[in-house]
């Protein structure tokens, strides 16, 4: 696998919790080895940019935010959604020219978790999931795992009860344990070697506190048990 | 009351106690320690102050302490009369101070890869990096039950020296080659840290959140 030939596909990935990206708060994430800056103004949805500054190259993750403009950290030039650049403040009298432009990605928000499509078609559809409703975040983890080798690992973990997995799109993967509780977990390729995963629960009956805090500490032990090779022989023949 | 810290600006140690005298709203003197390219912390000098040859130390009156983690028990102890940053509850009591251990010895592998790929210490970089991550991935699954609590301190429900103590090593070590991403519970601490009333940045951690 090339560390970019996945980069332009028209696929929609989730690349963290919504609840996690807290109103005017920027982000780095990787995805297939390329730098993202995943940011939230202090309103609105979270957008997904390039992490490269459009000035000098410098991470916008590191930036900060000021109503829905991102501010570069380096010289603070100014960013609105759409990625213009909207102020320099070494210029103050300028209105920059239009073709100052981060580079931003389709983004999207569902089942409590973000998506991100870095294709420039995106035709493709977020996964569709049953209970559409009523997801809750449970945590994220980051694995030094292959996506191939996470997809195993959630299929094989001993969840402590009877458990169904599925897949309905490609690094998605849908657990339903005993009769009720369903589990999704959408894979980030980071790396060759490098997996983040972003894990809702949704059952009947809202699970309270300790429920998400046990389900949280049971993926911890899923992340740990995948890293220590899970007995499985990988890579698995098992096709995704 | 005359407070002295011998102190180094880049120092992420020296700035943990810089932080709490800035919380409890306290003067203090700060005699700079010419810690590079100087090594003044080895100089004999020094060494009468504190044999362990390390910043920070400070004084107050006759008393001369070291250890970032001890300044900061005996800071809050001596100052804090709100009993907030070093609570006395036995539970809280604990759990901060088991934190603070954490801070002075796990975290610190953050500290040494940043000394390596700052001021060219030799030490075994991959080894470095490798216990940091093992140690901010604790924090951040300790985070992350807390945040399912809608907490997002440490121990109890407001910050606290644990916190403290974590803060500067956890937020410098991009410098290290050590980045955030894997740790979005730990970047939401950091944030929540940064935006505290009295907060104060230093080189490496940026005054703007
Ligand atoms: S690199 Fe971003 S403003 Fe200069």
């Amino acid at each position: 696998m090339q560390i970019n030939d996945q980069v332009e596909a028209d696929r929609w990935v989730g690349v963290a919790l919504d609840s996690q990206i807290q109103s005017a708060s920027s982000h780095p994430v990787i995805l297939n080895g390329r730098e993202l800056a995943l940011w939230r103004g202090e309103s609105g949805p979270a957008r997904v940019w390039d992490d490269r500054c459009p000035h000098r190259g410098m991470r916008l993750s590191f930036g900060f935010v000021r109503g829905n403009t991102l501010r570069c950290l380096y010289h603070g030039w100014t960013y609105g959604e759409n990625g213009h650049c909207e102020a320099i403040p070494a210029h103050p009298d300028l209105a920059p020219p239009k073709t100052i432009c981060a580079s931003t990605h389709g983004t999207a928000a569902k089942y409590g978790i973000i998506w991100v499509n870095l294709s420039a078609t995106r035709a493709a559809h977020v996964p569709d999931l049953p209970n559409q409703p009523g997801w809750l975040p449970v945590r994220s983890v980051h694995l030094r795992a292959s996506a191939p080798q996470v997809l195993d690992g959630i299929a094989e973990f001993d969840y402590g009860e009877p458990a169904r997995t599925s897949m309905p799109a490609q690094n998605a993967c849908v657990v339903v344990l005993g009769s009720d509780t369903q589990l999704f977990f959408a894979l980030q390729p980071i790396g060759l070697d490098k997996t983040g995963l972003h894990v809702v629960v949704n059952e009947s009956g809202e699970p309270q506190i300790p429920r998400r805090q046990r389900l949280a500490r049971q993926v911890a032990r899923l992340r740990d048990t995948i890293e220590a090779g899970g007995g499985g022989v990988w890579p698995s023949p098992r096709t995704l | 009351m005359a407070l002295k810290l011998y102190d180094y600006s880049l120092s992420g140690s020296c700035y943990k106690v810089r932080l709490l005298l800035a919380f409890l709203k306290l003067d203090y003197a700060r005699e700079q320690v010419d810690f590079y390219p100087g090594r003044a912390h080895k100089s004999l000098d020094f060494l009468e102050l504190n044999p362990l040859g390390q910043i920070p130390v400070l004084e107050d009156g006759d008393l001369r302490l070291r250890d970032a983690q001890a300044i900061l028990c005996y800071l809050a102890d001596k100052y804090d009369k709100s009993g907030q940053w070093l609570p006395r509850d036995p539970d809280l009591f604990g759990t901060v101070m088991m934190w603070l251990m954490f801070a002075g010895g796990e975290i610190m592998a953050a500290s040494a890869a940043r000394l390596h790929d700052s001021l060219g210490y030799d030490l075994d970089i991959a080894a470095a990096r490798q216990k940091a991550h093992a140690a901010f991935r604790i924090l951040d699954d300790h985070l992350t039950l807390r945040a399912i609590e809608s907490t997002r301190w440490i121990a109890g429900d407001h910050p606290t020296i644990a916190d403290v103590a974590c803060f500067p090593y956890v937020a410098l070590s991009g410098d290290g080659g050590i980045g955030h991403e894997d740790y979005p519970a730990l970047r939401n601490w950091m944030r929540a840290f940064r935006r505290l009333p009295r907060f104060h940045a230093m080189s490496g951690i940026p005054e703007f959140v």
